[in-house]
């Protein structure tokens, strides 16, 4: 490729370890001005060491940065800030009770002559900026009060306020629903006419081959290629992630569902969040729910794991279940994984073989008394038929990677001896190898005679392993398909208007 | 593992991440604690060169007694912090339940209802504090804040605000013997506390109580999710809480021989100091009753040798402050620095 562009920023033959890992090893990479650059790879690959070094939170033990062709030595964020250089993750960095323009200016509020905050002016171009972006909101409104997505925006227009040179987006829409991933994405692309660098870091292809005319994939902490978008098949992209194919990515399973395991009727929320639903799953079945964020999908796993009050009957088994709480569920039987792993799944400063022995609560102790070494030996069991990867099983679950954690959660709730399993975002913010290892898990649980109602916001990970598909559109069921044969733009259609596509037809 | 060993977590320092599991590092047998221990020794040495009266049988038993109330309310501290909460009314309380026993040995009740009174007061404390916090869902700083002021203030309603001197009372005699008895040249007490610090160790450690209840400080929301009764651990924590400081209450008047009026406001704190010095974690999920006795035993060394040294006791509360924050601060200093030294060792190798 000629370049008629000259980077915006270089980096040539960066390396950097941390204790017992070489987390990047001789990664050279340009990324210009008014390009979209995508950094792809496995989770533990780099791509967020990477990010980290541009940034200045890390300094490479290796190599050299360049910017507009002069060398550079990025020793803080702040530094970075000052070059231009401006990071975006998927953990909000806002202050939930300040308002909209405070944060969009924060630490740099215009100032009257007197020196005090000049809140005419911090509103006024607060509502520049977010008119630019075409962000419905009031600035003077507290950022607590927006919806998630909402808040992703105001962390973009504070970004952008800046004067951004670079952009890095790292893992930004992994939260995100499809919509406000779109919109994100226009407000990207929109950056870019304007010249402005991004550095995307995702792994979810679509965004890649929409926005990005360049890919840069890690493996292992190397740069394994840098190849142009969208010119480049996916599965090639795929194998310079992983090092090898993903034929069967979603595994397979064979067994013909049997007698009902879980029947729902009518069930529903009294905040109006989750509308009357009624469905089956069998035995040996798969039942995708889709939706977009706040389509209630959310709703009906937390419900159906107690832990959002609800209304309407639970059958487990034929016997009717009573969920008022987790532990009621947990006790009918009904294994729940929440979607927010940090937030509702893991311990975070207790050690993994704690983690996993959320699994036997209660049960595996005599007269309130653990009992220590059945429990040693069940959890070291667990973590290798799991696939848990960890030192051992006496580090934090923190130290972990989100597959490798997620792997515990799942774990420990296979562990648990339940016949249905409600996973809500079973593979959120993992890796393309840990996703796959979670597929097989799953898919070993229903070949077990597992009931299983997988809740996604990734429609590929639905049609791959589901038998059935419900769609939620404000609050309710609008459609239910067969697996078989469906495609991502049926779903979809009637994820975002709650009708069957027409045109299809 | 022995059954006070520290914390599995807090010691266990391996690579982060997926690293190769070969590079298993040999633990520290102390731990977080090695600072602290070091520092304590440290002092020890010092004071046993420069006072030859503080290595003496009764100096040493001395501290034990002296520090006995104090390692009470940090023991019920601790399994509120590491719950993820805290309780401000620990001092209150006891010297309410102080009071409650000052009241029926005044009143000639025979020694086994006195005994049981300040006991069944500090439980009574707990759960009404437990119910409000966990069924009627006020916040624990409101509640614990409300009751370290009422509790304080019904110490000194109950007597007008005057100690109530229990020396020969009928009842007081097995009281004084229990804290200040001995078995052979060992105090009862030291007996009374090593055994409540097992008892203690052993909860946290081996039982369902204790597992739950770390699970709850570090993440309250995936323990219920995984059908803990958080609202019920909450009450036991503040029933133990308030256990410890009925328990508090019995040994300061079996010192003191009266129940004071005056809550001392010191108490609280340097509870709470000793259980954060000891690395209990005050963001709740971490931490051990183990760390609490070294902190406790820290700053009760530090106050003897400041005594011995004829040092004013106004220079106390400037020592123990620094000591918290050095001891919490070094602890912070030496997480880094184990990192910092890692990250040289793999450099020079990869």
């Amino acid at each position: 490729m000629t370049d008629s562009t000259a980077p915006f920023i270089r980096l040539t033959g960066i390396s950097k370890s941390f204790p017992g890992v070489r987390a990047l090893d001789d990664v050279s990479l340009d990324i210009r001005a008014g390009e979209v650059h995508s950094l792809t790879g496995e989770n533990g690959s780099g791509k967020s060491t990477l990010a980290k070094i541009v940034n200045g939170t890390h300094q490479p033990d290796a190599g050299t940065v360049e910017i507009d062709g002069v060398p550079t030595v990025i020793t803080k964020p702040s530094t970075a800030l000052a070059l231009g250089i401006v990071s975006i993750s998927q953990e909000l960095t806002l202050a939930p009770t300040l308002s909209v323009a405070e944060n969009i200016f924060i630490g740099r509020m215009p100032r009257t002559r007197w020196g005090t905050v000049d809140w005419d002016r911090c509103v006024r171009e607060a509502q520049a900026i977010l008119d630019d972006l075409r962000v419905h909101v009031n600035p003077r409104t507290a950022v607590r009060d927006l919806s998630l997505e909402l808040q992703q925006e105001i962390e973009i227009a504070r970004a952008i306020s800046t004067n951004a040179r670079l952009l890095i987006l790292d893992e930004a829409t992994s939260s995100l629903s499809e919509a406000a991933t779109d919109r994100l994405l226009e407000i990207v692309e929109e950056q870019r006419d304007r010249g402005v660098g991004v550095l995307m870091i995702s792994h979810r292809m679509p965004e890649l081959y929409r926005s990005c005319s360049v890919a840069s994939v890690l493996r292992d902490g190397r740069l394994m290629g840098t190849v142009p978008l969208p010119q480049t098949p996916e599965d090639a992209l795929v194998r310079l992630m992983v090092g090898r194919d993903l034929d069967d990515y979603f595994g397979s399973r064979d067994v013909t569902p049997e007698a009902v395991a879980l029947k729902v009727t009518d069930l529903h929320t009294l905040d109006g969040a989750l509308l009357p639903t009624s469905f089956e799953v069998r035995r040996g079945e798969i039942l995708g729910v889709a939706g977009l964020v706040g389509s209630g999908k959310a709703e009906l796993g937390m419900a159906l794991g107690g832990a959002i009050p609800s209304a309407g009957t639970i059958e487990v088994g034929g016997r009717e279940a009573a969920i008022t709480n987790p532990r009621q569920a947990v006790d009918s039987g009904i294994g729940y994984v929440p979607d927010d792993r940090k937030g509702q799944a893991i311990l975070p400063n207790r050690s993994v073989a704690e983690n996993f022995a959320l699994a036997w609560r209660g049960t595996l102790s005599r007269l309130g008394v653990l009992r220590v070494r059945e429990e040693a030996t069940l959890v070291r069991d667990g973590m290798r038929r799991y696939g848990v990867v960890a030192a051992n099983e006496n580090v934090r679950i923190s130290t972990l990677s989100g597959g490798n954690q997620q792997k515990v959660v799942l774990g420990r709730t296979f562990a648990r001896g339940c016949t249905v399993f409600v996973l809500s975002e079973p593979t959120r913010g993992i890796d393309v190898g840990s996703k796959s290892q979670v597929y097989a898990l799953l898919q070993e649980q229903v070949a077990a005679g597992a009931a299983v109602v997988l809740i996604s916001s990734e429609l590929p990970e639905i049609l791959g392993l589901a038998d059935r598909v419900l769609v939620f559109h404000r609050g309710g069921v609008h459609a239910e398909f067969d697996a078989e044969g469906l495609d991502e733009e049926t779903v979809a259609a009637v994820a975002v208007s709650g009708r069957p596509q027409t045109a299809a037809a | 593992m022995t059954l006070l060993d520290s914390d599995p977590t807090l010691s266990a320092e391996t690579p982060p991440a997926d690293a190769a599991p070969a590079r298993r590092r040999p633990r520290l047998s102390l731990g977080r604690f090695t600072g602290v221990v070091v520092a304590l020794l440290a002092v020890c040495v010092y004071l046993a060169l420069t006072q030859p009266v503080f290595l003496s049988w009764g100096n040493i038993t001395n501290i034990v007694a002296s520090n006995s109330v104090i390692l009470l309310l940090a023991l019920g501290a601790t399994f509120v912090i590491i719950g993820g909460g805290f309780d401000l009314s620990s001092a209150s309380a006891l010297s309410a339940t102080g009071m409650v026993l000052g009241l029926a040995l005044q009143a000639g009740m025979p020694a086994w209802v006195a005994i049981a009174s300040p006991i069944l007061a500090g439980l009574v404390i707990g759960l009404v504090q437990g119910v409000l916090i966990s069924y009627v869902k006020i916040s624990m700083i409101v509640v614990t804040l409300g009751f370290m002021s009422i509790l304080a203030s019904f110490a000194l309603i109950v007597n007008k605000g005057a100690t109530i001197s229990v020396y020969g009372a009928p009842g007081f005699d097995p009281v004084y013997q229990f804290v200040n008895g001995t078995v052979g040249p060992v105090p009862v007490l030291m007996i009374f506390d090593a055994v409540v610090l097992l008892a203690a160790a052993f909860v946290l450690r081996y039982t369902a109580f204790g597992r739950s209840l770390f699970a709850m400080g570090s993440n309250p929301e995936a323990a219920r999710l995984n059908g803990i009764n958080t609202a019920m651990m909450v009450l036991f924590v503040f029933l133990i809480a308030g256990l410890a400081a009925g328990l508090a209450g019995l040994v300061s008047v079996g010192r003191l021989t009266g129940a004071a009026a005056a809550s001392d406001p010191t108490l609280l704190m340097t509870a709470i100091a000793a259980v954060l010095i000891g690395g209990t974690a005050f963001t709740g999920g971490e931490g051990g009753v183990l760390g609490t006795m070294i902190g406790v035993l820290f700053l009760g060394v530090i106050q003897n040798g400041m005594t011995l040294s004829e040092i004013p006791a106004f220079w106390q509360g400037t020592v123990n402050g620094a000591i918290l924050i050095l001891a919490v601060g070094i602890g912070v200093l030496r997480d880094r620095g184990i990192r910092l030294r890692r990250r040289a060792i793999t450099t020079r190798v990869g």
